[in-house]
């Protein structure tokens, strides 16, 4: 009987798989054995585009074409969760399993508490994630600080606080806070990240805590949900997966890891935030910032928490259309709509032209409204502070008030 | 149970198709068609960012309105055709026109947003076909001063140093560069380069949005970049502050250029900057370690187009900021193409790779690779883009116009649909109706960038592989491919192409700048900037490193005499007019205007008009008014503002019956440059115009 809360060290019993994947090959296993018996109809993973910091998203219907997806590539900086809704329908119409990282763990539940994704549709194998490192800032920290030609690398991974390549010839890491301070290493959302171990999948997958024997060869399981039990009980039953219990040490390490990389967010947190400033210091830091926007609304685009069809900044009454700079209006019907369910995800950010810290602002807010009234944006179905509402009807019924400005949101 | 549909998901890496900054994305591709837009985060050029044009570039690709199938204009109507009969009249009366009339009477006009591989098989087609060098594309009229006046200058007539390079610049210097709108992701370089602290100075008529990035923005008055830039020089030299050693080695006459700026030392009067203010700028610039200067369209689209572009070359030769890192003199170019268009030879002076058509050895060279009898290629200057359309009647009797709208993009539209009705016959290649094609007699449907393989050439040389994601609509067909079958009804050699892979081939074959740029080599998404003339070469991103391209290898200082333009203000046209480009659209907007969102941000032309003047006619911001010049009137809506001058209006080149109603004709002698950015008009209130 396998349970929500236990724990396994997995592998895979494929020698050839084995060989290919990283940590014994659990992940592409589990997808194998859900997509091959029909526990769902479609994979959504990430495989490698032109090179090792290309990661490029896929749909996999055919298990034999699973393989490619394998390992893990820590440049990977996309959100896969905004990709359900606007391309997949949001997997209203079929079933679909999901490597997820925690920032698209944490999208897909905002997306179906507004009822773009059908996580009833969804398995979610959550993967362990230390942070990912923007595709082109990791090729000039390797070629700058390793000294090492990006192109002849072959693998980089981030463990025990450094990032670690293996290239033609070697293998050389260095303190993931040494590359920080210098600019380098992870997105800046990342390093404020606490969601390390995705424990809203139905899975929480990763390295963290295989020691012994294991080591490398076996990746850490911990069974999140009910779903989660069963496909991993079953795979078991089927032979096409091996587990056993894993090394107490080895959970305690996976907690002193996991902690460890909370105390480097709370570090860069308290950093960010308090260099933010507050009140007008830190609005007239928002203005300055925001002065530059471009209105490409790929803020809004990538945004997990964005659904509406028709979105407030594309009101002329709110936002005139067609002129730069772009009216701060705009900028505060992003902070209204989303910031009490901000995930942190970091899209606004890294997509953005002009260099402007959106998701700083966004992610600082959040901050401050969870600790003002304990919602926790992501990690479950809890609706968000202001009641969600039908964009249609609730269009409809202010409208009929002849005022697009929402009064009495409790009536 | 049967299984349920799965939708399918491609990312398909490409090329945005708008401007000269070459940005690479993702079309989304599901079951056939293009859904959206994704970042591609890998790319060096934009690491994944977009601006308002690239992140709804695949809106129009399936727009009903595209063109599926070629049209014959019969007793004044069009009526659908075949290929085949299309193809057939086109070679017939361009055959007859040739027979009759000679090289002379015939006309190619190339668009910058087509690519190299299309750029290149028109060119060759006109010269192999007709031996006429009457081929031009439209850096004609955006930066043909460039390629003449680096030419001049420096020996290339191309950008010396990649876009992310200013983030290795002490001090930028953008002049006549309104980057924030016009090339969005180079202006992202700016904007990083700010917040690592390096100054910016922007010398703008106009209070732009890149303007307002700068820590000293510098207004000067419409057009007056030569008295301005010499009255610099003249401080510089005055000062010592000037790089003898670099002035010594690497470059000649000095000595003019310091006789002419002695002229300069105070030229307020013509250029309304106090002089304290021109010492300060010139100081600035002088002392930086490494010093960029970024230019664009207010410096080129100026009948001193070519001298403005020298002047920015004497400049930075000046001072010794030229063939390093964070130093150099970078035109943007305009659209994805310019650069690459300049390249392919589609050009009345030189064949791909600047590579000379008065030179008897080159001609003699291409003869032979091309398979062409010795003797037939001609050596004279072909027709330029405008003059081409000055000449339409006589000598030029038929023409063939690829993928460009010049009834709304050139000066002077009234002039240029006059002109285009005198032809005998006119063809019209593109995806969608444009007011040019009214005057067409055959429309032949091309392909957009989103169902064709192929490269564009960015404005930092770097050529970057264009990729099809989906299939044409209708019967229309790959651009290229229309060459190949014009080509076989020519029964033209040389032409049995393939594909566009093995069109580039070709090129390379003929081009010794780009022989070594093979597709294999342009997979990687840092790709290849050219000078690469072998397989194993690892491309040029910075030009003039140790001498200039020149022949001589020195850079050539020019000592330049302010001229104003051809039209100026008077009593009766009081205003002056300047031109330029918005975020939110491209060209003529055959393609943004059909996104949703872009067209919603600006679905028709504005002027702005500074505040004092619309107060003394009494103009309320947003009420439609006619402007006026000898050429022909518009009626746009007024934005009144302080971004221009009193005396000074802007208007956007995109709308039909806008700015070119009332742009100016008249030439830069050296590049045939037309005066698009600056004209005089009235300003007239008008009934119920609020």
């Amino acid at each position: 009987m396998v349970k929500k809360g236990d724990m396994f060290y997995a592998w895979t019993s494929d020698a050839e798989l084995a060989k290919r994947a990283e940590c014994g090959g659990a992940v592409t296993t589990l997808l194998k054995y859900a997509l091959e018996n029909n526990i769902v109809d479609a994979v959504l993973a990430v495989r490698k585009g032109a090179d090792l910091y290309d990661a490029v998203p896929t749909i996999i219907t055919d298990p034999k074409e699973l393989d490619q997806t394998a390992g893990s590539l820590h440049c990977g900086t996309m959100l896969l969760s905004k990709l359900v809704k606007n391309y997949l329908g949001g997997a209203n119409n079929f079933r679909l399993a999901m490597t997820v990282k925690g920032c698209d763990a944490m999208g897909l539940y905002e997306l179906a508490k507004r009822q773009q994704v059908n996580l009833d549709n969804v398995l979610m194998i959550g993967v362990n994630c230390g942070g990912s490192v923007s595709p082109v800032t990791a090729r000039k920290m390797i070629a700058d600080k390793f000294e090492v030609d990006p192109d002849t690398v072959h693998k980089e991974e981030i463990d025990k606080g450094q990032f670690i390549i293996e290239y033609e010839g070697g293998h050389k890491g260095i303190s993931i806070d040494d590359l920080e301070e210098e600019g380098y290493g992870r997105r800046p959302n990342c390093r404020r990240c606490k969601m390390k171990i995705p424990r809203q999948a139905d899975l929480a997958c990763g390295n963290w805590g295989v020691i012994g024997d294991k080591a490398g060869k076996a990746t850490f399981v911990e069974v999140c949900s009910e779903k989660g039990a069963n496909l991993l009980k079953a795979a078991v039953d089927a032979g096409v997966l091996k587990t056993e219990a894993p090394n107490p040490k080895g959970i305690v390490i996976r907690g002193k890891v996991e902690g460890a990389m909370f105390k480097l967010a709370d570090k860069w947190r308290k950093r960010d935030f308090e260099a933010l400033g507050d009140g007008r210091e830190r609005l007239a830091k928002i203005v300055t910032e925001t002065s530059r926007c471009i209105k490409c609304y790929a803020c809004i685009e990538q945004c997990p928490i964005c659904y509406c069809v028709e979105c407030s900044t594309k009101k002329p009454y709110l936002v005139e259309p067609g002129t730069l700079p772009v009216p701060f209006m705009f900028h505060l019907i992003r902070f209204a709509h989303i910031a009490d369910s901000c995930v942190n995800c970091g899209q606004c950010e890294e997509n953005c032209p002009m260099e402007i810290p959106n998701s700083l602002f966004m992610h600082a807010q959040q901050c401050e409204l969870e600790q003002m009234f304990g919602h926790v944006p992501g990690v479950d179905m809890e609706l968000p502070l202001l009641a969600l509402v039908e964009e249609k009807d609730e269009r409809a019924r202010l409208a009929a008030t002849g005022s697009d400005q929402i009064f009495d949101i409790f009536k | 149970m049967s299984k349920p549909s799965v939708p399918s998901l491609k990312y398909v890496q490409t090329t945005c198709p708008y401007c000269g900054v070459g940005c690479t994305l993702n079309l989304v591709v599901q079951d056939g068609k293009v859904t959206g837009v994704q970042p591609y985060r890998r790319s060096p050029i934009n690491e994944g960012k977009l601006c308002p044009k690239g992140m709804t570039c695949h809106e129009f690709v399936h727009s009903p309105d595209r063109l599926t199938k070629p049209l014959i204009k019969k007793d004044g109507k069009f009526v659908e055709a075949s290929w085949d009969e299309a193809l057939d009249l086109v070679a017939k009366k361009f055959k007859e026109t040739s027979d009759r009339h000679g090289p002379k009477s015939l006309g190619f006009q190339v668009s910058c947003r087509t690519p190299n591989e299309e750029c290149y098989i028109m060119q060759k087609l006109a010269r192999v076909a007709f031996q006429t060098n009457n081929v031009d594309n439209c850096a004609r009229i955006c930066h043909g001063p460039s390629v003449a006046g680096l030419s001049l200058s420096f020996g290339s007539g191309a950008a010396t140093n990649p876009f992310e390079d200013v983030l290795n610049s002490d001090l930028i210097l953008m002049w006549g560069s309104n980057a924030v709108e016009a090339h969005p992701l180079a202006g992202r370089r700016v904007a990083q380069a700010k917040k690592k602290g390096t100054p910016i100075i922007v010398i703008d008529p106009r209070y732009s949005p890149t303007a307002r990035l700068a820590d000293d923005w510098v207004r000067f008055n419409p057009s007056t970049h030569i008295a301005l830039a010499n009255s610099m020089m003249y401080w510089i030299i005055k000062e010592g502050l000037h790089d003898k050693e670099f002035i010594e080695k690497r470059t000649k006459g000095f000595d003019d250029l310091k006789k002419m700026v002695e002229k300069y030392a105070d030229a307020e009067s013509i250029h309304g900057v106090p002089l304290e203010k021109v010492k300060d700028i010139a100081r600035k610039y002088a002392t930086a370690k490494n010093a960029v200067i970024i230019y664009c369209l207010g410096i080129t689209e100026l009948t001193t187009g070519t001298d403005n572009v020298r002047s920015m070359g004497n400049l930075s030769m000046l001072t010794g900021n030229i063939g390093r890192e964070g130093v150099g003199v970078n035109p943007l170019r305009g659209q994805n193409n310019v650069q690459g268009a300049c390249d392919m030879g589609a050009y009345p002076n030189v064949y791909s790779g600047y590579q000379k058509c008065e030179v008897p050895e080159i001609r003699k060279k291409m003869e032979e690779l091309w398979g062409m009898e010795a003797g037939s290629l001609p050596d004279w200057y072909g027709s330029t883009l405008t003059e081409q359309i000055n000449e339409c009647g006589d000598p030029i009797k038929a023409m063939y116009i690829f993928a460009l709208n010049p009834v709304v993009s050139y000066p002077d539209s009234n002039h240029v649909m006059r002109q285009l009705d005198k032809l005998d016959f006119l063809v019209v290649q593109d995806i969608f109706w444009t007011e040019t094609c009214e005057h067409a007699d055959v429309v032949l449907p091309g392909c957009s960038f989103a169902e064709k393989d192929g490269t564009f050439t960015s404005g930092e040389r770097r050529i970057n592989r264009v990729r099809k994601a989906v299939d044409p609509p209708g019967d229309a067909k790959e651009d290229w491919e229309i060459f190949v079958l014009l080509a076989e009804k020519l029964g033209l050699k040389g032409f049995d192409f393939k594909s566009p892979e093995e069109i580039w081939d070709d090129l390379r074959r003929v081009t010794p700048s780009m022989a070594g740029c093979s597709y294999a080599r342009l997979e990687k998404p840092e790709s290849l900037h050219w000078p690469c003339p072998t397989e194993d070469h690892p491309g040029t991103p910075i030009l003039h490193r140790e001498k200039f391209a020149a022949a001589d290898g020195l850079g050539t200082f020019f000592g330049l005499e302010y001229r104003p333009p051809a039209e100026v203000a008077d009593a009766e046209y009081p205003f002056t007019l300047m031109t330029g480009r918005l975020i939110f659209h491209y060209h003529t907007r055959t393609q943004t205007d059909r996104s949703k969102i872009l067209h919603y941000e600006v679905p028709e032309g504005y002027v702005q008009i500074n505040t004092e003047d619309a107060k003394r006619l009494k103009i309320a911001d947003g009420e439609r008014i006619k402007l006026r010049s000898r050429r022909g009137e518009s009626l746009p809506l007024a934005r009144v503002t302080d971004d221009v001058a009193p005396g000074v209006l802007y208007m956007a080149m995109h709308f039909p019956n806008g700015a070119n109603m009332l742009t100016n004709t008249a030439l830069d002698p050296l590049s045939k440059m037309p005066e698009l950015k600056h004209c005089a008009v009235s300003v007239e209130k008008i009934e119920g115009g609020n």
